[in-house]
C-alpha cells in the first residue's frame, strides 16, 4: 500500500502509456480498419463541418461574384473563343474514339469492367492538415466501400480509404500512404506516383532510358486493379536524371486543384462483361 | 461523469473548430493545433487520473477524426500530457516565457515523432514537413499559447466561481 502510494503517478502514467501504446500498435498492424467509434465521430462531425463549411463558402461567393463583376466582358469574350477551340478539339476526340471502337471490334478487345457513379458532395477538407484527405457525404448506405476510385472531371482524386453509414473519407493522391500506378501518356514510361505534400506528387521508378518531360501527361495504367486505365493524374512538372542513381528524379503536379474540390465522382464497378469469342 | 462527457464534448468542439475555422482562417497554410495547447493547459492544471482521461480522449477525437493511424494523436497527447506535469511539479511553470518555448517543443516533438514513425513503420519519408509544415505551426503555437492559455485560464476561474456558488446556494 505504501508503495502504491508513494508510486502513485507513475503507476497512472504507465497505465494511460501503455494503453495507448497498445491501441497505436494495433492500428499499425491492421491500418485502415475503421472500428465504430471512429464511424460514429465521422457522423457525429460531418453536419457539423458542413454547417461551417457552407457558411464560408457562401460568404466567399458573395465577395466573389462582386469581383467577377469587374472585367466581365472581356473575359467573356476570351471565354467565347476557348469554347470554340475547345469543340473543334472535342471534333477530333470524338472521331478517335470512334476510330478506337472500331479497331477493339477487329481486335476482339473488351472493355472487361463497366463503372457506374455516385455523385457526392464535400464535406470536410481540411487543407492545412499533414494527412490529406477528404470527408464526402455518401457511404455503405449509397454502396460506397474501402477502394472505389473518386475522380472529378478534371481527373482522379483519390481512393476511399474509410466509410461510414452516411460518410466516407477519401486519400487523396497528394496523400505520402497513396500510391498510384501510372503511365506517362506519350512515352508510355511506367512508374509509381507517391504523394509529396500540398502541391507535387513524386513519380517514381521511371527507368533512366525512358523519354519523360515537363508538359506530359500522366495517366493511370490500370494496373493495381483500383483505379481504371487511362485517367488523368496530373501533368510532370520536372524531370531529372541525377548522375547517380538507377531512376529518373520526377516530379507531378496534380490534375485536380484540391483546395477548390466541391462535388466528386466515386466509381463503381458494376459487373464483368463476358469476353467475345 | 459530467467531466468525462464535457471533456469529450469539449475535445470534439476543439478538434472540429480547428479543423475549420481556423483552417479557413489561415487559409490552409499554417495548421493551428489547439488540441495539443489544450493537452499541454491539462498538463498545467488537471491531477494526473482526469488529465490523462482527457488527453487520451482528446487524442482519441483528433484521431478519429483526422484520418491518421489510430492512436497516432492518442499515444502523443498522453505523452505531453504526463510530460508536462513531470515539469509542472519541478519548475514555475506560469511564466509566459517558458509556456511559449515548451508549446513551441511540444509542437516540433510531435513533428518528429510523426516523420520518425512514418519513417520507420511505412518507409514514407516526411522529413521535409519539419521546416515546411512543423516549424511553422511551433512558432504560431508558441506565440499564440500565452494568450490561450490567459483564455483558459479565465474560464476555469468561472466555472469554479460557478461551482462555488451553487454549492453555496444549497
Amino acid at each position: 500500500m505504501f508503495f502504491f502510494k508513494k508510486y502513485q503517478r507513475l503507476a497512472i502514467a504507465f497505465v494511460f502509456i501503455v494503453a495507448s501504446l497498445a491501441l497505436l500498435s494495433y492500428h499499425l498492424k491492421r491500418p485502415g480498419q475503421v472500428g465504430f467509434f471512429k464511424k460514429v465521430a465521422m457522423e457525429t462531425a460531418s453536419p457539423v463541418e458542413k454547417g461551417i463549411h457552407s457558411a464560408f463558402r457562401g460568404l466567399g461567393d458573395v465577395w466573389g461574384r462582386y469581383l467577377f463583376l469587374v472585367g466581365l466582358e472581356s473575359e467573356n469574350r476570351d471565354l467565347k473563343k476557348k469554347i470554340a477551340d475547345l469543340q473543334n478539339e472535342i471534333n477530333s476526340y470524338r472521331e478517335m474514339y470512334y476510330e478506337v471502337g472500331r479497331l477493339k471490334k477487329i481486335l476482339s478487345l473488351e472493355e472487361t469492367m463497366i463503372y457506374s457513379t455516385v455523385a457526392a458532395r464535400v464535406v470536410s477538407n481540411e487543407r492545412s492538415s499533414l494527412f490529406k484527405t477528404i470527408i464526402i457525404e455518401k457511404g455503405t448506405d449509397d454502396g460506397i466501400v474501402e477502394g472505389l476510385p473518386v475522380v472529378t472531371s478534371q481527373g482522379i482524386v483519390g481512393r476511399i480509404i474509410e466509410s461510414s453509414w452516411n460518410v466516407s473519407r477519401v486519400l487523396l493522391v497528394t496523400d505520402y500512404n497513396s500510391n498510384i500506378d501510372a503511365l506517362v501518356q506519350g512515352s508510355r514510361a511506367q512508374g509509381i506516383l507517391q504523394g509529396g505534400g500540398p502541391q507535387l506528387c513524386r513519380l517514381k521508378y521511371v527507368q533512366r532510358t525512358d523519354e519523360v518531360k515537363p508538359g506530359d501527361t500522366l495517366v493511370t495504367s490500370g494496373l493495381g486493379g483500383i483505379f481504371p486505365k487511362g485517367l488523368v493524374l496530373g501533368m510532370i512538372a520536372t524531370a531529372e536524371k541525377r548522375e547517380t542513381g538507377l531512376f529518373q528524379h520526377v516530379e507531378v503536379m496534380p490534375a485536380v486543384d484540391f483546395t477548390k474540390l466541391e462535388e466528386v465522382l466515386v466509381l463503381i464497378p458494376e459487373r464483368s462483361k463476358e469476353k467475345r469469342r | 461523469m459530467i467531466f468525462y462527457l464535457l471533456t469529450l464534448l469539449l475535445a470534439f468542439s476543439v478538434i472540429i473548430l480547428q479543423r475549420t475555422f481556423v483552417d479557413l482562417l489561415f487559409a490552409g497554410k499554417i495548421s493551428l493545433e489547439l488540441s495539443l495547447m489544450l493537452v499541454i493547459f491539462a498538463g498545467f492544471n488537471f491531477e494526473e487520473v482526469r488529465g490523462g482521461i482527457f488527453a487520451a480522449l482528446t487524442g482519441f477525437v483528433f484521431d478519429c477524426l483526422s484520418g491518421a493511424v489510430m492512436g497516432l494523436y492518442t499515444f502523443f497527447y498522453v505523452i505531453v500530457f504526463f510530460l508536462t506535469r513531470l515539469l509542472t511539479n519541478r519548475i514555475y511553470s506560469e511564466q509566459m516565457f517558458f509556456i511559449m518555448i515548451f508549446t513551441f517543443l511540444c509542437v516540433l516533438l510531435e513533428g518528429l515523432y510523426i516523420v520518425v514513425l512514418y519513417k520507420s513503420v511505412f518507409d514514407v519519408n516526411m522529413s521535409y514537413n519539419l521546416y515546411r509544415v512543423f516549424l511553422p505551426q511551433a512558432l504560431v503555437a508558441g506565440v499564440l499559447s500565452p494568450a490561450l492559455f490567459a483564455g483558459l485560464n479565465y474560464l476555469e476561474v468561472l466555472f469554479h466561481a460557478g461551482d462555488r456558488r451553487s454549492t453555496e446556494s444549497l
